[in-house]
């Protein structure tokens, strides 16, 4: 007994030690972003006519050590002031470098769905104050699993394939509400190109998902009780779903010219949601510690109503409720919606930069109401 | 004509000493004298991004850099990499913050770079001309 209680404790000590010899890195990046609506019945972005200093604000600290043999281990810990700066491990994974080539990393890393993906949150690396979240709209980010990134040279091209397995059950906030969510089998595919001042990237993802929205519960009941039209309720509920999702992206980077356009489209399966296509496109231009930039994009969100084709109308009161509360339900997902942004990025110190943003928000839908928001960050990687 | 001559000379002189300051201050990428390697420029650059990885001669490589606020770095950064300091940081910061890879380590002067790169064959560094010595061989000037 005694022998065991020593043995652990001299095992801990030389863990301990073992760690305080292991030469650990400590990095991080830091936005400070605020940002008001023109109108007091606006609101983008989690921005209303009010203006607030933590809805766009992120602090990470990134700690990473080498453990030799191409093993490394990294831990990027993030807090963002929407969440109240609850401390979150967006980055959580050893790495091992199999080849000059070839890195596996194990754990938790991003999901490498956008060309931005793999840097979201770092406005530093990027013009934004962030990338336009009409395309950048998927609910999840991250994953934990394995990721593989193969980095070779094709002619004069860079080629980066990255490909990646794994799952995530993370709870977020989707139509308004806090969800636990269930994205398994979830495989993506990425292929990056880049010679000196070109950049082209396409991905593919999927997943299958489930995600609980009790308050419609009871619509999916309803279908269920008709007998006839269960197979309606499988058609607009999100379970054991698979979703498809498809990227592709450019950066024309040439001297002080910068010219970037990403498009993506979204098959999210058998339920209510609708099929997304959203790009953007990008101009830039750099003079001396100052790049000016203006972005157009483009959101068309459409709901399948052909789920709903065989059923009769004005035969029974039930059925029809049922009919409208469901037409309703995918009228309201639907989106058609474009905006405008005009910004600076200003170098005003050696890592940090001020950038300002301008967007003007216009959303065709029938209830939709146009917004515009003006936004500042402060960025910084350190 | 007398006083033109002179001044003629003068401005000759003038334009030979700049251009010694400009010779002076040459940046010049050095290795170890037991690394046959032969870089070009644009091997340099790819090796200062983190792109290349091995010398064509095989080995890996161990760039060493300058801190971001020298003025050597600085000129590094827009000779010989083509980016201000600004778009450095930044281009790093996506390989730092996503597993992609690491910038080079940094080393405080140009002493303890001849030294490391003298000792060590993988290693590459550059530092001001006027600084070199025996034990470091030339690939490249800036």
């Amino acid at each position: 007994m005694v022998l065991t209680k020593k043995i652990s404790l001299l095992a801990s000590f030389l863990f301990c030690w073992q760690v305080a010899a292991a030469e650990i890195n400590f990095s991080g990046f830091a936005t400070i972003a605020g940002g008001v609506t023109f109108d007091e019945d606006e609101s983008l972005e989690g921005y209303d006519d009010n203006f607030s200093f933590d809805n766009g604000s992120v602090l990470a600290i990134q700690a990473s050590s080498d453990l030799g043999d191409g093993w490394g281990v990294t831990a990027q810990l993030l807090a963002r002031g929407s969440e109240a700066w609850d401390v979150n491990a967006e980055w959580a994974y050893l790495s091992y470098d199999a080849s000059d080539e070839w890195r596996l990393l194990f754990g938790r890393q991003r999901a490498p769905f956008y060309m931005y993906s793999d840097f979201l949150d770092v406005s530093y690396a990027y013009h934004w104050i962030k990338p336009p979240t009409g395309v950048y709209s998927l609910p999840f980010d991250v994953f934990d699993g394995i990721g593989s990134l193969y980095s070779s040279t094709l002619g004069e091209f860079d080629s980066t394939v990255h490909i990646a397995y794994g799952s995530n059950r993370d709870s977020g906030i989707l139509l308004g509400e806090e969800r636990d969510m269930d994205f398994s089998d979830f495989f993506s595919a990425s292929w990056t190109v880049n010679r000196d001042w070109l950049t082209l990237r396409a991905g593919y993802a999927r997943a299958d998902l489930v995600i609980p929205f009790s308050e419609f519960d009871a619509l999916f009941g309803g279908w269920r009780s008709t007998i006839t039209f269960a197979g309606i309720a499988d058609d607009i509920e999100l379970v054991d779903d698979s979703g498809v999702f498809a990227s592709a992206g450019f950066i024309i980077d040439y001297d002080d010219y910068l010219l970037v356009g990403e498009f993506s489209t979204l098959d999210p399966g058998n339920n209510f949601f609708p099929d997304q296509d959203s790009y953007y496109i990008t101009f830039g231009k750099r003079i001396d510690s100052v790049l000016v930039h203006f972005t157009y994009g483009a959101d068309d969100n459409t709901s399948d109503f052909s789920i709903l084709d065989g059923v009769p109308a004005g035969v029974d009161p039930g059925l029809d409720f049922l009919l409208a509360s469901t037409t309703g339900l995918l009228a309201t997902v639907q989106e058609d919606s474009s905006y405008f942004i005009a910004g600076v990025r200003w170098e005003i110190a050696d890592s940090v930069a001020l950038k300002l943003e301008y967007t003007d928000y216009q959303d065709d839908d029938i209830l939709g109401v146009d917004a515009s928001l003006l936004q500042f960050a402060l960025t910084t990687v350190f | 004509m007398k006083y033109l001559n002179r001044l003629r000379s003068l401005t000759i002189m003038i334009c030979l000493l700049c251009f010694s300051q400009i010779a002076l201050s040459e940046v010049v990428v050095i290795v170890n004298p037991g690394n046959a390697s032969a870089l070009t420029e644009k091997d340099i650059k790819r090796i200062f991004l983190g792109k290349m990885k091995s010398f064509p001669s095989g080995g890996t490589i161990l760039p060493v850099n300058h801190s971001a606020s020298s003025d050597i770095r600085k000129s590094f950064d827009k000779s010989a990499l083509g980016k201000s300091a600004s778009q450095i940081k930044a281009y790093w910061s996506k390989l730092v913050f996503s597993g992609k890879g690491n910038p080079p380590k940094e080393l405080p002067n140009d002493a303890e770079i001849v030294k490391l790169v003298s000792e060590n064959p993988a290693v590459i560094g550059y530092i001001d001309s006027a600084n070199k010595s025996d034990g470091v061989k030339v690939v490249g000037s800036y």
